[in-house]
């Protein structure tokens, strides 16, 4: 029988590691609570968990140095931020320093537990997530993260900056459904629902650059009714 | 030229001293002594460009002063707002996670048909407290994130908005209609943030459905005012009361006619934040049981 996962949920706010735990633990999930950033270590350093929750606002020591010290102490447990992460700058800050995904606060439950759940599928064990490689590759798309640029082959692609932001996304997620509000937030910040045709402008926009039909896709998927999906296998590349 | 404008006194007192020692240089003015003329005439000249220079520099460094001291003024307001919308969109996150937590463990439990109704009841108010969040981080965070600047094309955007709101259920009960220029030429295109001006104008045509009842118009039209572009959103609506209109842009704000209507007074707030961001205007004119119509006013560049 698989064990189940071990999660360590770090959050100030006792109301909601409280009653967040029990609708882990009902979703499979095994929950240890830390109230703060050096508790946190602590117990990520004994329980060895498979997956970190971290609210970044808290006192003494916030979520992200938490994230630094691991990633420089070479832990890559994946880690998803709980929080408002400001604009857009910070949240690419955010991933670019470790982190595999960032959750807006107030969230839904069970938007944590799927994201959790889709983590916990993409995580490589001892490796660092797809978020922190400098080079991205799908067959022969190559996406560099430092730069923000993108090649189809040799051919170097022109994407408006907000199509760039949204493929950077999708490959560092592939295989994992995407809904057009999260599509949104990530780009722009937004869940404005007039918004999410925003999104499939874009989308239409890396198709078009891409070279890819919508109906037999080689890397972006319509997931019907829901949002999309990047179906290419993705890997990674140190900078050259 | 409008900049020489301040200089003109300035200006002016130099031609004129220089006017003068020129006639004294050469004869014109009756020869005293003739050392005296030329002496007159050089200290003539020089206390002219003298004076003129100082009266410019003054003018100058008093302009200037002006202009940054009501630029300081706008921008520590708005960021004493977006400090203020900030903390409290902070203060709200918490809470509001913790309690849709708790919900959800309660949805778990065994209840009864009342129970259940009321457990409804406070998911969909803790949603709508989330949105209202939401938008509060929204607003704060439009005026510190870059904004893209490419040409949009206003005709499409127009069109696209227009079709999107005819998609509304409401907008079934109402005439809408939308006037673009096709001679001389359609609406330029200006340089802008296309999804940011689609919010703008997506929200005034909604809040034109939501504040109007059934048979009523909605008119959308754009041109060209000199060296404008103007996008107005007219309806035969409620209408704004004359003392509140001085209000209607500020966040969450509401008008008494509003209650009742679902939406947070959050709308018109992002346009004006929207067009300011483009350096453009927003007006609104209203007459209360008449109508209302907005006016967006952007730069051509």
């Amino acid at each position: 029988m698989e064990k189940k996962p071990k999660i360590l949920l770090v959050d100030d706010e006792s109301a909601i590691t409280a009653n967040l735990a029990p609708i882990l633990e009902r979703a499979g999930l095994s929950v240890t609570v830390a109230a703060e950033g050096e508790e946190a270590l602590q117990k990520a350093a004994t329980i060895q968990p498979d997956l970190l929750i971290l609210d970044i606002l808290m006192p003494k020591m916030d979520g992200r140095e938490v994230l630094r010290r691991l990633r420089h102490d070479g832990n890559w447990t994946p880690v998803i931020l709980l929080t408002q992460v400001g604009d857009s700058v910070e949240r690419a800050m955010a991933l670019e320093e470790g982190a595999d995904d960032y959750l807006n606060k107030p969230f839904d439950p069970h938007e944590l537990v799927a994201r959790i759940r889709a983590v916990l599928r993409r995580a490589r064990p001892g490796q660092p997530p797809l978020a922190t490689a400098a080079r991205l590759v799908s067959r022969d798309l190559a996406f560099d993260r430092r730069s923000k640029r993108a090649w189809l082959g040799q051919e170097e692609l022109t994407l408006t900056p907000k199509a760039l932001v949204l493929l950077e996304y999708l490959m560092t997620h592939p295989d994992e459904l995407l809904t057009r509000e999260r599509l949104l937030d990530v780009v722009w910040g937004w869940d404005y629902p007039v918004g999410t045709r925003a999104i499939d402008t874009r989308v239409a926009e890396l198709r078009r650059v891409l070279k890819d039909d919508p109906i037999n896709p080689v890397f972006i998927e319509t997931v019907s009714g829901q949002g999309y999906r990047f179906a290419g296998e993705v890997h990674t590349q140190e900078a050259s | 030229m409008q900049k020489l404008r301040p200089f003109f006194y300035p200006i002016l007192l130099f031609v004129f001293a220089l006017i003068l020692s020129i006639a004294l240089w050469i004869g014109l003015l009756p020869d005293v002594i003739f050392r005296l003329r030329i002496d007159l005439g050089n200290i003539l000249f020089v206390l002219g460009l003298l004076v003129g220079a100082a009266w410019a520099g003054l003018i100058f460094t008093w302009r200037r002063s002006q202009e940054i001291s009501i630029e300081s003024v706008t921008t520590e307001a708005g960021d004493e707002k977006r400090r203020f919308l900030r903390r409290l969109d902070h203060e709200l996150k918490n809470p509001l996670t913790a309690i849709r937590a708790g919900l959800a463990n309660l949805a778990e439990t065994h209840l009864d048909e009342m129970q259940r109704q009321a457990l409804s009841s406070m998911e969909a108010q803790t949603l709508r407290l989330s949105r209202l969040s939401s938008d509060l981080r929204k607003l704060a965070e439009l005026e510190s994130r870059p904004l893209e600047r490419t040409a949009v094309n206003v005709d499409e955007l127009l069109h696209e908005t227009f079709a999107l709101a005819q998609d509304q259920p409401n907008a079934a009960y109402r005439e809408l209609k939308l006037t673009l220029p096709q001679a001389p030429w359609p609406l330029p295109s200006i340089q802008g943030d296309r999804d940011l001006l689609f919010l703008a104008v997506h929200n005034l045509l909604d809040n034109a459905i939501k504040f109007t009842q059934a048979g009523s118009k909605i008119e959308m039209r754009g041109f060209e005012d000199g060296s404008s572009l103007v996008i107005e959103v007219a309806d035969t609506g409620l209408g704004i009361p004359e003392d509140e209109l001085a209000h209607i842009g500020e966040e969450l704000y509401r008008a008494r006619g509003a209650r009742g209507i679902p939406g947070n007074g959050l709308g018109l707030a992002l346009v004006h934040s929207i067009i300011n961001l483009h350096g453009g205007k927003v007006t609104l004119r209203s007459r209360e049981g008449k109508g209302t119509v907005v006016t967006l006013r952007l730069p051509q560049n």
